[in-house]
């Protein structure tokens, strides 16, 4: 998924109008809201469309400096690891390892509740957690839990199908979801 | 708040300002993302802050420090991250990575910087922002904006941020020198920054700004690193020091004892041995040697046990003919790779029996010896007490469950074991469950010794490496128990001990002393190396794999301990990881890999297996080795860089100097070279001095390579044709490249001694001690030295040479000697040894999913396959008579085999595919055999004692019950098929393939087979 198509998402997400989304001449991602305002560089959009919204996610993003630290710093490792990494095999491989262990004791990536964090990491992967065979689906099982989580809220789909979590390989006998 | 970073990483400059800017003290932490302590860091630098929160991003951590500053402000930080320190560590790259695509994209970037600072004067505006700082952290390591042109905006504005009191403040605690993107590899678990794709600009080429890659190396080197290679750059002769006959510690100098663990006599040595012990040990000591320090490298072979004693029964010999065959083995196999032992032993000789009695002794009287009765493991067939190496059964430990662990270790968790532990212990030699039987034995009270022992531990378990650290304390933490010392043979030491006298001890308290008894036999003043005198330090370094640590930290030292006589116990642990062959496990026991005497058969010196060997040596992680690995890094690295770098310096010193090295008249060029070369000198001498030696090899290599790109740039045959002040340079490039030749030729003898022995004698030099306290380049070569005669070093492997290579070593040993005797092993046999292999494999691959496990079990398989293939093939060409009597069975037979290879067949290309359409013709060829099978069943079932007469004694019952079973699954497949997923029935037609197999073997086998059956029967 490219920088605008994410950018479209999340303001989607918030409620928020995503105004005119492109790229500039240093192809990095810019927003020029209803409002003429512009603004550069996925995360200080994502930071202005979360300062438009009233939605819950929005709220969550700022609820402290600190949570709107560590909201930031994930969605720069979106676009620096996860966004990039997802197309090398082997960044690919480690970052699958990193973010399932995040998981296994987290619900959401910053706090207990979903934020700005969650969404950026949630489209940057996306493409990657949809290549993946059952098999390596059951093997980030933390992972997997979050990433469904997350696809089965309506403001997160956004319509797509959703892609497929069940793990029992005979489903032709009995069928359920570890998740 | 602490901020975690790594050496020399650039962004950990940002926090320090950051900090400083925001008026908080903050402490540096260097670590090392492998470490365990640190897995839970994700990115380097990460500042975590007093209340525990950490943050990796310093975009975020500028962010939390200061206030807002606006959204122009955030958008630099941003920028900064995300394309800057991208492009910058693009930049830097160098290798594979390098990328000429970084300096045209650097070069927009540093032209927007300023664009942006010709309209104000910083870059948010009026006031200095945490943008400035970002920017500027990340321009000021590495010299970006050195030699750069056209830059005045950029570079005013970084001359004022730089004359900040606040930056020289952080500048003056972490100088600039020391920081280099090229840290940033180091800096996360992805490789650093590479996988980030520089974009693209659509801007207009912004033109020549920034100073070209090439030169980017050569512009960190600083002022001081120039001066001092250009102080050191001097030629001293160097006094022949006297070699001693006999070398003894010093009180007052460095005294270094390296020993190399034990190899057991019965069994040739392969690769990983080699690397890991007797190797290593011969590359550090040869490095000790050269450094000057008095140096001893003790090794021999461990000869007691009851595994030569079987040996011995086996080849008709006595213990002592099988020790001394097997001894001048493992002696020739290491003189041919050139291990310079001072001394190279045996464990069998008096003086051991001496010491090893003395030390029991010692420990008897210090009272750490506790009598038990023990409860053995006694064969009744073989009649006689089996030693641990001889039981196998199912390990004991939780989680493990590997069916064929040792009595002393478990192959595969690497916990020790206790034999009587077992699970369903079997006799190795003749297969029978063997019988408990009690008897006295003598032990070693470890547990009594243990505060001591981790006193100890705790104060010199900085010199190993982290893999015996981690064994060491996992031991401690379990508790030590009291330990068995002594065993029921007759090849061994005897017990000086009353009612004992017929035991002998076991290698814990028997091997270990052969270190001390081999340094005896080299000098009768073995105690000077083994209890040195007050004022006389002796450092002992134990070259081993790491399953043996437990051995080296843990049980020698607490019987020396005991003894308390102070001896000299182990300061540097040096224990390797596993070397795999190709994708497999080397194992002595299973015959997998290449052995001492095959790399001497190949025909590839010595040298280069020394060479590639310690580049592949598992430091730190396993290493595999592989025959492409081998090529490749012969052709590339000492063929066209070293190789050719010597070369060529030294056949222009012969055509155009007369063989006679000109006078250097150094240039700014030839101190920057100097000053590269002094690093990876520096580098070089720390790697060894710690045992890194893989390491040591990576920093030679950059030396030739720095010395490659020197004779690139400044082309010393073009300017042997210009004029006489172009000839002056060429003169000069050539005497220095020559020196640099014969300090490389230094830095490889211990790696390659033959070969820089060579190199040594084209240069007609000799070889000169290395200074470790002041590791710098001097002239070697004054002006005016005569050389000898160059001539290439290395020579090509061709690939074909390789593949061959790769295809005569692709089998285990094992197969290699079955293939001897093939003419011997019925095609039955095999079949049998197939079946049972492939129940093995498909158990395995159940019960794990990790592919070290199996892997070697599978290859077994496939191997026993071809063996089968090929005895059938000479089957069909023997005589009939065997077919004759069972016309029906044969056919059986011969169809059984026809569906399991097809259905292997079938199995192969679903492994390899998903592709329906490949497979599914093979699975129809598949079901039509299954149906020609099951009608010649019938048919032959119609006939029972015409159709197989040699196994009426098989049980009708068990053929019933089986056939039943078959019939069942076979049912159960059709259904499954039937409802269609290939992933649901695959699975059982797994198990329904098994049933089959088992039916075969016991319809289709001579009585031979009751291993297999009962075997079969048993697993149900």
């Amino acid at each position: 998924m490219c920088d605008v198509a994410k950018v479209q998402k999340i303001a989607h997400c918030l409620g928020v109008a995503p105004g005119k989304v492109q790229l500039n001449e240093e192809q990095v991602v810019t927003r020029t809201s209803a409002k003429q305002e512009a603004v550069a560089g996925f995360a200080t959009i994502l930071e202005s469309l979360a300062n438009e919204s009233k939605s819950e996610t929005a709220q969550n993003s700022k609820a402290t400096r600190e949570v709107e630290a560590q909201v930031y710093q994930w969605i720069e490792f979106s676009v620096l690891y996860v966004a990039p990494g997802s197309k090398d095999r082997n960044v690919a491989k480690q970052l699958l390892a990193d973010l399932n262990k995040l998981f296994a004791t987290k619900s959401y990536i910053v706090g207990h509740f979903i934020t700005l964090a969650d969404l950026a990491v949630y489209y940057a992967i996306y493409d990657l957690v949809k290549s993946l065979s059952p098999v390596d689906k059951e093997a980030y099982l933390n992972l997997s839990r979050w990433f469904d989580h997350l696809q089965n809220r309506d403001d997160v789909h956004q319509g797509e199908p959703l892609l497929n979590f069940t793990t029992i390989y005979l489903h032709g006998w009995a069928t359920g979801t570890h998740i | 708040m602490i901020i975690y970073t790594n050496e020399g990483n650039p962004l950990g400059l940002q926090l320090l300002m950051l900090a400083k800017f925001a008026k908080r003290s903050v402490q540096v932490q260097l670590v090392n993302l492998n470490d365990a302590k640190f897995k839970d860091l994700l990115i380097l630098p990460t500042l975590e802050l007093d209340d525990g929160l950490r943050l990796f991003s310093p975009a975020a951590v500028a962010k939390y420090l200061l206030a807002d500053e606006g959204q122009l402000r955030d958008e630099w930080l941003e920028w900064a991250t995300t394309l800057l320190a991208p492009a910058l560590a693009h930049h830097m790259a160098v290798g594979h990575r390098a990328d000429p695509n970084a300096l045209p994209v650097l070069n927009a970037l540093v032209k927007k910087l300023d664009d942006c600072l010709k309209a104000s004067p910083y870059l948010a505006g009026d006031k200095l922002t945490a943008a400035d700082i970002a920017v500027w952290s990340l321009l000021a390591p590495d010299g970006t904006l050195k030699g750069a042109q056209n830059l005045d905006s950029l570079h005013g504005w970084y001359n004022r941020v730089k004359a900040l009191p606040e930056v020289q403040q952080v500048l003056a605690e972490q100088p600039l020198k020391d920081l280099s993107f090229n840290a940033l590899q180091q800096s996360n678990r992805y490789g650093g920054l590479h996988h980030v794709p520089l974009k693209r600009l659509s801007l207009a080429d912004s033109g020549k700004l920034l100073a070209e890659t090439a030169s980017t190396v050569a512009d960190t080197v600083t002022d001081e690193e120039l001066a001092a290679a250009g102080a050191a750059f001097t030629y001293t002769a160097h006094k022949d020091v006297p070699q001693q006959r006999t070398v003894l510690p010093k009180a007052g100098e460095r005294n270094v004892l390296i020993t190399s663990a034990l190899p057991y006599v019965n069994n040739v040595p392969h690769l990983g041995n080699i690397i890991g012990c007797v190797l290593s040990a011969d590359i550090f000591a040869r490095y000790s040697r050269c450094a000057g320090y008095n140096t001893l490298l003790i090794c021999g072979t461990d000869e007691y046990g009851t595994a030569t004693e079987n040996k011995a029964l086996a080849e008709n010999l006595t213990p002592r003919e099988i020790c001394d065959k097997y001894f001048e083995l493992h002696n020739s196999i290491y003189r041919w790779f050139g291990i310079g032992f001072d001394y190279f032993g045996r464990t069998t000789t008096q003086e051991q029996t001496d010491i090893v009695q003395e030390a029991f002794k010692d420990v008897h009287k210090a009272g750490y010896i506790i009598t038990e009765s023990v409860e053995q493991l006694l064969c009744q067939k073989c009649d006689r007490f089996l030693a641990d190496r001889f039981v196998e059964g199912t390990c004991p430990h939780p989680g493990c469950g590997y069916g064929d662990a040792r009595g002393d270790q478990c192959d595969k968790c690497g916990k020790l074991v206790t034999a009587t532990e077992l699970i369903r212990p079997r006799c190795k030699v003749c297969n029978t469950a063997p019988i408990l039987r009690s008897s006295d034995q003598l032990f070693i009270d470890l547990p009594k010794a243990e505060p001591r022992l981790r006193e100890w531990v705790d104060k010199s378990e900085n010199g190993w490496t982290h893999n015996a650290k981690v064994i060491t304390r996992a031991w401690l933490r379990e508790g030590l128990k009291p330990r068995c010392i002594t065993r029921d043979l007759k090849w061994g030491i005897p017990v000086p001990h009353s009612g004992f006298e017929k035991k002998v001890f076991y290698v814990w308290f028997d091997a270990p002393f052969g270190y001390v008894s081999m340094t005896k036999r080299y000098t009768k003043e073995y105690q000077q190396w083994w209890q040195p005198a007050k004022g006389t330090e002796v450092e002992l370094f134990q070259f081993m794999a790491k399953d043996n640590v437990p051995f080296h930290s843990v049980v020698w030292p607490s019987v020396l301990l005991a003894i308390n006589k102070g001896h000299t116990l182990v300061s540097h642990i040096m224990a390797t990881e596993y070397l795999n062959y190709e994708d497999g496990k080397f194992s002595k026991s299973r015959g997998i890999g290449v052995f001492g005497n095959d790399a001497q058969e190949t025909g590839i010196p010595a040298d280069v297996w020394r060479f590639y060997l310690a580049s592949a040596r598992p430091e730190g992680q396993d290493s595999s080795f592989s025959w492409n690995d081998l090529g490749a890094r012969n052709n590339s690295e000492l063929l066209n860089n070293l190789g050719n770098f010597v070369n060529r310096a030294l056949v222009f010193c012969e055509k155009n100097f007369n063989s006679t090295v000109p006078e250097v008249v150094a240039t700014e060029e030839e101190f920057i070279l100097l000053a590269l070369v002094n690093r990876e000198l520096r580098g070089y001498i720390n790697s060894l001095e710690k045992a890194k030696l893989r390491d040591g090899i990576r920093h030679l290599l950059a030396i030739s390579r720095h010395g490659n790109g020197y004779m690139q740039t400044q082309q010393p045959w073009v300017l042997l044709k210009g004029s006489d002040e172009q000839k002056q340079r060429a003169a000069t490039i050539i005497a220095l490249c020559a020196n640099i030749a014969c300090l490389l030729a230094n830095l490889l003898f211990p790696y390659m001694p033959a070969t820089a022995r060579t190199l040594f004698a084209q240069l007609n030099a000799k070889q000169t001690p290395l200074n470790a306290e002041k590791p710098l380049a001097t002239v070697l070569l004054p002006a005016g030295h005569k050389i000898g005669k160059p001539a290439p070093l290395f020579a090509k492997l061709e690939q074909s040479f390789i593949d061959e290579l790769k295809e005569k070593y692709g089998g285990t040993q094992a197969s290699k000697a079955a293939a001897d005797v093939q003419s011997q092993s019925s095609a039955a046999d095999l079949e049998q040894a197939v079946q049972a292999q492939a129940e093995k494999v498909r158990e395995l691959k159940a019960s794990t999913k990790d592919k070290a496990v199996w892997q070697p079990e599978v290859s077994k398989l496939l191997d026993l396959k071809k063996q089968l293939e090929e005895a059938k093939k000479s089957a069909v060409s023997a005589p009939a008579s065997v077919a004759a009597p069972s016309n029906g069975a044969q056919s059986v037979q011969a169809l059984e085999k026809a569906v399991q290879a097809q259905g292997e067949k079938v199995r192969n290309l679903k492994g390899s595919t998903k592709d329906k359409s490949v497979w599914q013709p093979e699975v129809n060829v598949l079901l039509d055999l299954k149906k020609q099978l099951e009608a010649a069943q019938k048919a032959a079932k119609a006939a029972p004692a015409a159709a197989a007469p040699p196994v009426a004694s098989v049980d009708a019952g068990k053929v019933k019950a089986l056939e039943d079973k078959l019939n069942q699954q076979a049912e159960k497949v059709r259904t499954l098929k039937a409802a269609g997923d290939v992933a649901v029935w695959k699975p059982e037609l797994d198990i329904l393939l098994g049933l089959k197999n088992e039916l075969a073997a016991l319809t289709g086998a001579p009585p031979a087979g009751g291993q297999a059956k009962s075997k079969g029967k048993k697993k149900k």
